[in-house]
């Protein structure tokens, strides 16, 4: 058994303590990357993607949103503003989240924020779906 | 006797209000609960951000981040949170009134406002202050969102010039009796002291530049989230306490109108015996 590391995932509303893992890949800003123990000191900044975590023989897999990884000898926290693990994420209120936000886009008025606003949710909602739907 | 009927309906009243507040109470100590633990679920999360950025940000060029870049406070804006519903004490009077202080000290005419809760912005709307944003109806369903909506409006506006420098004025939550109104400085950012600084070396990816830049708006954020908890939970916990004071009072005043409902009765029934009495001896002579 290789060497394991202690996981959490640190959200403004809730911290899950994954406990001790044996490999973690985040959707780091310029592509994803892989964790594992004994990895170098560092501060990774995240984007919206998926997170996957492997404990044993076990797979976990949270939708998140933007954040970063801060990585010392002890373990790894991950810093994002939502984490929800796979079986949480209701399909149909992303599927809803999606439509209205493409919605704005399309009809909205022609501000520039708000047709950034409105990329945002899309892309959340579309990482939720993708994240739902994996087998 | 009318006396004696005014009374019993009064007390009758003052009964059902009493219910009223003491439900209101329940109603805030419940809501109260809530924000508490959503306060310390946000703890955590502050606290490391806080932690690296304070790490982060002595080595920064400052000037490279809008987000951070001091400039001449020429134009000043002011967040101030309180509630949409009266009934909590002097909660929203005393914010008002220190706040009005604040941005009068400020010079009113450079100063905009955005105003958290209906209650701010219809007293600043009404005394001709400029109000360039306000949100209303949200507290009962607050979630994160709401910050993030708040912040990035704010420093959408902060990034495109419109004002220089942000405080934020807001009840912070001591303890269930008291809140303490406290003025905080919003943008451009300025640290605490830290807690917990980060002393080990750092490899950052992709770059340090990058890594300020993607958690300033994180900072901001979270920040904002903390305001807006601490803001409702002063809010329950002034509600919880004047509530209880008034169920308390209404106690009182029925205590008051019983004793002298009683006596008004007592009366009435000795003018009758008097009458009974004096009948019969009037008989008797």
């Amino acid at each position: 058994m290789a060497a394991q590391f202690h996981l959490e995932i640190i959200t403004p509303t809730k911290v899950y303590d994954e406990g001790q893992v044996d490999y973690l890949r985040a959707p780091g800003v310029d592509g994803a990357f892989g964790v594992m123990a004994g990895h170098t000191d560092s501060i990774m900044a995240l984007d919206i993607g998926e997170l996957k975590v492997v404990k044993g023989s076990v797979n976990k897999i949270y939708a998140s949103t933007k954040g970063f990884a801060e990585i010392t000898k002890t373990g790894v926290q991950l810093l994002v503003e939502s984490a929800e693990p796979q079986s949480d994420i209701d399909l149909t209120r992303a599927q809803k989240a999606y439509e209205r936000a493409k919605g704005h886009l399309n009809h909205g008025q022609n501000k520039m924020d708000d047709e950034l606003r409105a990329q945002r949710a899309i892309a959340r909602a579309l990482n939720r779906l993708k994240v739902g739907k994996r087998k | 006797m009318a006396n004696l009927k005014d009374i019993r309906k009064r007390i009758g009243s003052i009964e059902s209000i009493k219910q009223v507040t003491r439900a209101m109470k329940l109603v805030a100590a419940a809501k109260l609960r809530r924000a508490q633990s959503n306060m310390e679920q946000a703890r955590p999360y502050a606290r490391r951000i806080n932690g690296v950025l304070n790490h982060l940000l002595p080595d920064i060029d400052r000037t490279t981040h809008d987000l951070l870049t001091m400039r001449p406070a020429r134009q000043m804006a002011f967040i101030i949170l309180t509630s949409d519903r009266g009934l909590c004490g002097s909660f929203n009077t005393n914010i008002l009134r220190q706040a009005e202080l604040i941005v009068k000290g400020a010079g009113k005419e450079h100063s905009k406002l955005i105003c958290i809760g209906r209650k701010g912005y219809e007293y600043f709307s009404k005394r001709g202050y400029d109000v360039v944003e306000h949100y209303s109806d949200f507290w009962n369903e607050l979630n994160f969102s709401h910050a993030i909506k708040m912040a990035s409006a704010v420093s959408d506006r902060y990034l495109a010039g419109e004002f220089d420098d942000v405080r934020v004025i807001f009840n912070e939550f001591k303890n269930v009796a008291q809140q303490e109104i406290v003025e905080y400085h919003y943008l451009p950012l300025v640290l605490e002291e830290d807690d917990e600084a980060v002393r080990t070396d750092y490899l950052f990816e992709p770059s340090k530049d990058e890594v300020v830049k993607s958690l300033v708006p994180r900072h901001l954020n979270i920040q904002m989230w903390r305001f807006l908890l601490e803001s409702n939970a002063a809010e329950q916990a002034a509600r919880m306490t004047s509530m209880e004071a008034a169920t308390n009072n209404a106690g009182d005043l029925i205590d008051a109108l019983r004793l002298e409902y009683n006596k008004a009765r007592q009366a009435a029934i000795t003018t009758e015996i008097l009458e009974v009495v004096s009948g019969a001896e009037a008989l008797v002579e």
